[in-house]
């Protein structure tokens, strides 16, 4: 978030509730539950970082929403690093896959059903998702954010498929064995 | 040799696959080549079974005919014998025109046949036979007193055996015997020339001894000519005697051998164009049928022309594979048709009992002609799938069905003219003009058959009995109308498989889209009514055109003053030409419709 | 659930396929119920039976055991000529393959139902300009199938399913020969055109697609195995699907 954030001033000084509908607007419908307040709460933690600094408006009283935000040489230094990194947020597999093994090993509950719940859950959201990105008009930037959401959901609902194959074959055996 | 090995290969595995395809491309080619080969062999085997009669019969070369008798006649004919060119002759002998009438014959038992009269010319000739026209007798005796003998043609359509009596001129005579001779054209033309030099009416041949013959004339005054038969040093020169011999002061015919050999063919007149035309039609026909199998394959020889490039088969190799299988078949029917030709060419060629000896098969001109004829059938019906399957690009030809969809506007815009029903079936399953075309030729070829047919029947009759009664039939055109019948209903039979073929044809290229159309809601009624429709709507133009197509071929052969049947009858053919059409498309169409929906659909998504 | 609000209901469907030793069974003893108006999608790997099922529905295969209803009436029993009818009235269908008359124009295509359905040569003509419009594919309404890319095929065979106005839509596979961007065109069309009370039955192993119904059944060897209804708006937001908010 504080990254983004700062990359967006590197256009150029912007006002807080610029930043974000400039936001909103590259989020599309994902960025509806973000409220200004967050921003103000970045910016804030930022400027105290020393990596923007925020000029006041002339005979106006010092209130973050009257401040024009514009990047320190550290700010911009972060910008960079940030552009040129290649970390990617890690999805938490290995969670759900020992809380399968758990619940298997401990009979606490029965795998297939977790999994069954789980797909059920991810259903949900990959439908929220599609119909969000049907209601987007073609080529917009948000689009493509949902089209990436929908992908790694249908990604994570085919691993699930094959937990379920798995899981249901150990039951068989216990029950067959 | 390998690649020929390869073609074999090839060819046998394609016959095997497509047995029906290939039994109909056998099957129209032995008929239309055989029905071309009789045609074209008629004249060859009649001027064989004359010669082989003259040659039987000691025929002579030339026949000296006068239309008179008295002593002014008999020594002119006499002088004639003594010319330098002359080296045998016979006669002068009595032809007495009478009237022979059968009688109910206690003697055979087989069928009592009703009472049958013709006119007839009895020669009087010797007990011995002389070395100039010796009749060949085939069965009972010779001419001896009392008794008489009759020409086999004459006999045959009498219904007359050895051992029956006859009346001639009111006077029984058993019948002695039965003969053949090449001095007198065939039956019924054994008169040649009637009394006093005038024409003759059909008439049969009969001989007496000449004093039976002489007291036949007397005693009931009937009229007598005289006839000398000839044997020349050089059998050729007919022309050159005849010229050299004009007798001014007595009317005299001179009729050579060649002349008669030609006269044989006057029966035989109206069967060759009957033949030959309905070859081609046949032929036609065939093309027809075995195009709409072959486009119905295209697809599969496309493939399999991609597949051969793949491999790297010039165009030679690719185009002889495509063909091959064609030219093998027709090349076999052809075979057929010329080996039935043989054996129904004796019946077809000699339809009276008037000449003797076997009918030579067809000649080498007429093999050759019938080949090529099958292989132009082969040929036309699969060049334009073979050619298409050489052109299209290998890639192309591996992955996609050869058959590329066209939008047909004008298809659409008829179709709006027409009820919805007519309009779907029209818009699903007529989609490919080409085989509208074939439909529409079959149709019109079939309505040519049954006019010409028709035709036939509405013709005068005028049988061989006195005054062209019918109780004695009229040979050839009894001849010529069971041809013709033989003929049509060999049209009509591939047409009815053609029709047949084509609507299945259709059907199973439709069936995608009788398919979907299926599944959007069309009941299997309107889909083989669609099915039959689309056969139909080609035929109207093809019935419609095929009478005045029928009539304009008829008047190319038929007599100057044929008649011309009703046009109520002609166009009531035609209507019941469409309607066999209809009935017949019903059960292919019937069939092909009932097919479960999911079943069609998944094969076309496979 | 009154039947009558049912626009599709069977009752112990049993489908077998083949003979004797040969002989599979399709689809085992399902019961099912699509409310008018419900968009229901069917998963599961291939040869479940989900296929069979969209045909027993539609009446393109008759059940070897149990009932159809569509529309209030039920079809097992029908002639092939009712069957025909009722298809006419109450039933769209949309294939994997396009299925569409190849020889005929996207236009043409979208009006043969209607004609079908006996409709005027006018009207139908006007609801097929009308639909093509709809799918955006106006400019093509002359176009052959085989001129138009798998998107706009699709597209020219959901405005035929849709020309009719049936109570149900059957779909089999719809997006299965389809890219990402093509399959988005189609679903968005499945929503835009649908008219309130219209039943969508989507036979799909695409969760994508499977996840714009408001009710998913998951098929295994011919049995139902899960019946999940996905409709209702999603209590965490969809910020939470990235990870906004918290």
């Amino acid at each position: 978030m504080q990254d983004a954030v700062l990359a967006m001033l590197a256009k150029e000084p912007s006002h807080g509730y610029h930043l974000h509908a400039r936001l909103r607007r590259s989020l599309g419908p994902l960025g509806e539950s973000m409220n200004r307040g967050q921003i103000y709460v970045t910016l804030t933690r930022l400027e105290r970082a020393g990596l923007v600094v925020g000029e006041r408006s002339d005979g106006l009283p010092e209130r973050p929403e009257r401040k024009v935000y514009a990047l320190t040489p550290a700010g911009q230094q972060r910008v960079a690093a940030w552009l040129a990194e290649v970390g990617w947020p890690k999805p938490d597999l290995a969670e759900f896959h020992l809380k399968l093994a758990a619940a298997a090993a401990a009979r606490l509950a029965d795998p297939v059903e977790l999994v069954a719940a789980q797909r059920r859950e991810l259903l949900r959201r990959l439908r929220e998702a599609q119909r969000a990105a049907l209601a987007e008009p073609a080529g917009s930037g948000a689009g493509l954010l949902l089209e990436g959401v929908t992908l790694r959901l249908q990604a994570d609902l085919r691993w699930l498929d094959a937990c379920e194959r798995a899981w249901s074959k150990a039951d068989d055996e216990v029950e067959g064995g | 040799m390998g690649s020929l090995a390869l073609v074999a290969r090839l060819v046998l595995a394609d016959v095997r696959r497509h047995k029906v395809q290939a039994a109909m491309l056998l099957l129209a080619v032995t008929v239309a080549t055989a029905t071309m080969a009789l045609g074209l062999s008629l004249r060859d085997v009649s001027d064989g079974l004359y010669e082989q009669t003259r040659a039987a019969t000691a025929g002579p070369d030339v026949v000296v005919l006068s239309g008179d008798k008295g002593p002014a006649v008999t020594s002119a004919l006499t002088s004639l014998a003594d010319a330098p060119e002359v080296v045998a002759h016979h006669g002068p002998y009595r032809i007495v025109y009478a009237d022979l009438t059968t009688r109910d014959s206690t003697s055979s038992s087989v069928v009592s046949s009703s009472v049958v009269s013709s006119p007839v010319v009895v020669h009087g000739f010797a007990e011995t036979p002389g070395a100039v026209n010796r009749p060949l007798v085939t069965s009972g005796y010779w001419v001896r007193p009392g008794g008489t003998v009759l020409e086999r043609g004459f006999a045959a359509a009498l219904g007359v055996r050895v051992g029956d009596d006859v009346t001639i001129a009111g006077r029984p005579y058993p019948v002695v015997g039965i003969a053949v001779t090449a001095a007198t054209s065939i039956y019924p033309w054994a008169a040649q020339i009637g009394p006093g030099g005038g024409p003759s009416d059909s008439s049969g041949l009969a001989w007496m001894t000449r004093s039976d013959a002489r007291t036949l004339a007397s005693s009931h005054e009937l009229p007598v000519t005289l006839a000398m038969d000839l044997k020349l040093r050089d059998p050729a020169a007919t022309e050159a005697f005849r010229h050299a011999h004009r007798v001014p002061a007595v009317r005299i015919n001179f009729h050579s051998w060649q002349f008669k050999a030609t006269q044989d063919m006057v029966i035989l007149r109206d069967s060759q164009p009957i033949l030959v035309v309905g070859s081609w039609l046949l032929s036609f026909l065939a093309v027809t049928g075995v195009a709409a199998l072959a486009v119905a394959r295209a697809a599969e020889q496309t493939r399999r022309a991609g597949l051969l490039k793949a491999v790297g088969a010039g165009p030679g190799l690719i185009g002889t594979v495509l063909l091959a299988e064609y030219l093998a078949l027709a090349l076999a029917g052809d075979a057929l048709g010329l080996a039935i030709a043989r054996l129904a060419l004796p019946a077809i060629a000699s339809p009276t009992a008037s000449r003797i000896g076997e009918a030579a098969g067809p000649t080498v001109a007429t093999v050759i002609t019938a080949t090529i004829l099958a292989l132009v059938v082969a040929v036309l019906s699969t060049l334009r799938p073979t050619l298409r399957a050489m052109r299209t690009a290998t890639v192309s030809a591996l992955s996609a069905g050869a058959y590329q969809p066209r939008h047909r506007p004008w298809l659409t815009a008829l179709s709006a003219l027409l009820p919805t029903p007519l309009l779907l079936g029209l818009r699903l399953t007529a989609r490919r003009p080409d085989r509208a075309v074939l439909q529409a030729c079959s149709t019109a070829t079939t309505v040519i058959a049954i006019v010409a047919l028709l035709t036939r029947y509405v013709q005068p009759e005028r049988g061989y009995g006195p005054d062209g009664s019918l109780a004695l039939p009229n040979l050839r055109d009894e001849h010529d109308r069971r041809l013709m019948l033989a003929v049509a209903v060999l049209l009509i039979a591939l047409a009815v498989v053609n029709t047949i073929t084509l609507t299945w044809t259709t059907a199973m290229e439709a069936q995608a889209n009788m398919a979907i159309a299926r599944t959007l809601g069309a009941t299997p009624g309107q889909i083989s009514a669609g099915l039959s429709i689309a056969q139909l709507l080609p035929g109207l133009p093809g019935a419609v055109l095929g009478v005045p197509l029928g009539l304009g071929l008829l008047s190319i052969f038929a007599a100057p003053n044929w008649t011309v049947p009703p046009y109520s009858w002609l166009y009531g053919a035609a209507l019941a030409t469409l309607l066999a059409t209809a009935a017949l498309t019903a059960l292919p169409a019937r069939l092909a419709a009932r097919r479960p929906v999911a079943q069609a659909l998944s094969a076309e998504t496979a | 659930m009154n039947v009558s609000n049912a626009a599709v209901r069977v009752r112990g469907l049993v489908k077998d396929h083949g003979r004797g030793q040969g002989r599979v069974r399709a689809v085992d003893e399902v019961d099912l119920e699509v409310p008018q108006g419900q968009m229901l999608a069917v998963m599961g790997p291939s040869g479940c039976g989900k296929s069979t099922l969209l045909h027993l529905l539609g009446g393109l295969e008759r059940p070897t055991d149990g009932e159809v209803w569509v529309a209030g009436r039920r079809i097992d029993m029908l002639s092939e000529r009712a069957l025909a009818r009722m298809r006419r009235r109450s039933v769209g269908f949309v294939f994997q393959a396009f299925h569409l008359v190849e020889e005929l124009s996207a236009a043409e295509n979208v009006e043969l139902p209607a004609l079908l359905a006996g409709r005027s040569r006018r009207q139908a003509r006007r609801r097929a300009s009308l639909l093509l419009e709809r799918v955006g594919l106006a400019a093509r309404a002359r176009h052959l199938p085989s001129q138009l890319s798998g998107g706009q095929r699709q597209r020219v065979a959901v405005a035929r399913a849709l020309v009719n106005d049936p109570l149900v839509v059957l779909a089999d596979e719809p997006t299965g020969n389809l890219d990402t961007a093509a399959t988005l065109d189609v679903l968005k069309i499945f929503e835009e055109l649908r008219s309130p009370g219209q039943s969508f039955v989507i036979v799909t192993h695409d969760e994508r697609v499977a996840a714009t119904a408001d009710r998913l059944v998951s098929m295994r060897d011919g049995m139902f195995v899960d019946d999940t209804w996905l409709a209702g708006s999603h209590p965490r937001g969809l910020g939470g699907l990235i990870g906004l908010e918290g």
